[in-house]
């Protein structure tokens, strides 16, 4: 029991983590033919709800000409993308379980709120119109031997540390 | 040897850390800060950095997942 005890509840070195990050993401992509991507999925979740309640073709165009469109036989519900985010949610679950670190976080004040409800707004739109977040735009494109990881990870650099300067002026 | 209360409750990575980054700047040698913390990542990293800067610490769980960590300033 000792030695569990301490493999789950001692932080795992970073490189660690990336070697098995990548072992997976290898295995992903001989299994679905595709690198792993995380946020797609929730723009054909939210195209698919608004349909639903009589909205159409509010993301068509950009559907269309990015070439984000589900095939035809891919139902929005059960599409890989989907199951591996549900994937990830319930193994950062499991993880916290098993190190025994689970607990409901309250929100400090109206500031952390507003600053987080932003900060997820805009890194939801511009995951967006890169046509990636940091996984598929970066951790998957700079292994698949593309450039545009690499421009995706500079301007990120330059993204983190805006975002490093305000959140000292701000919140500190 | 003044007391400082630091009430970084409900916070995450890296606030806590900057905050008492930005705390001891302003204080002198022998005072002490307290950290009231729920985020347990605070716990490694406060410590590492502290541990380097050369300043004596100490930690205490005081309820489920909430700590007070105690900073004497040791060094300028």
């Amino acid at each position: 029991m000792r030695g569990i005890e301490t493999l789950f509840r001692k932080t795992w070195p970073y490189w660690i983590a990336g070697i098995i990050l990548a072992l997976i993401n290898i295995a992903l992509m001989a299994y679905i033919s595709s690198p792993w991507r995380v946020t797609s999925v929730f723009l054909y979740w939210g195209t698919w709800m608004l349909d639903r309640i009589g909205i159409h073709g509010v993301a068509d165009s950009y559907v269309r000409v990015y070439g984000n469109s589900l095939d035809i036989n891919e139902a929005v519900v059960i599409v890989y993308l989907t199951i591996v985010n549900i994937g990830v949610v319930l193994g950062a679950v499991l993880s916290t379980l098993v190190s025994s670190d689970f607990k409901f976080k309250k929100i400090k004040n109206k500031k952390q709120l507003l600053y987080g409800i932003a900060g997820g707004v805009m890194m939801g739109y511009g995951a967006r119109i890169a046509l990636g977040c940091n996984i598929g735009a970066y951790f998957s494109a700079i292994p698949s031997f593309s450039l545009h990881g690499w421009v995706f990870g500079l301007f990120m650099f330059v993204g983190t540390w805006i975002g490093c300067k305000l959140l000292y002026k701000n919140m500190i | 040897m003044a007391e400082f209360k630091l009430d970084c409750m409900h916070e995450t990575c890296p606030i806590p850390l900057l905050k008492a980054v930005k705390a001891l700047k302003k204080m002198e040698l022998g005072d002490v800060l307290i950290m009231l913390t729920d985020h347990n990542c605070s716990i490694s990293n406060v410590i590492e950095w502290v541990e380097k800067q050369g300043h004596k610490m100490d930690y205490m769980e005081i309820g489920q997942g909430e700590w007070e960590i105690y900073i004497e300033k040791a060094r300028k």
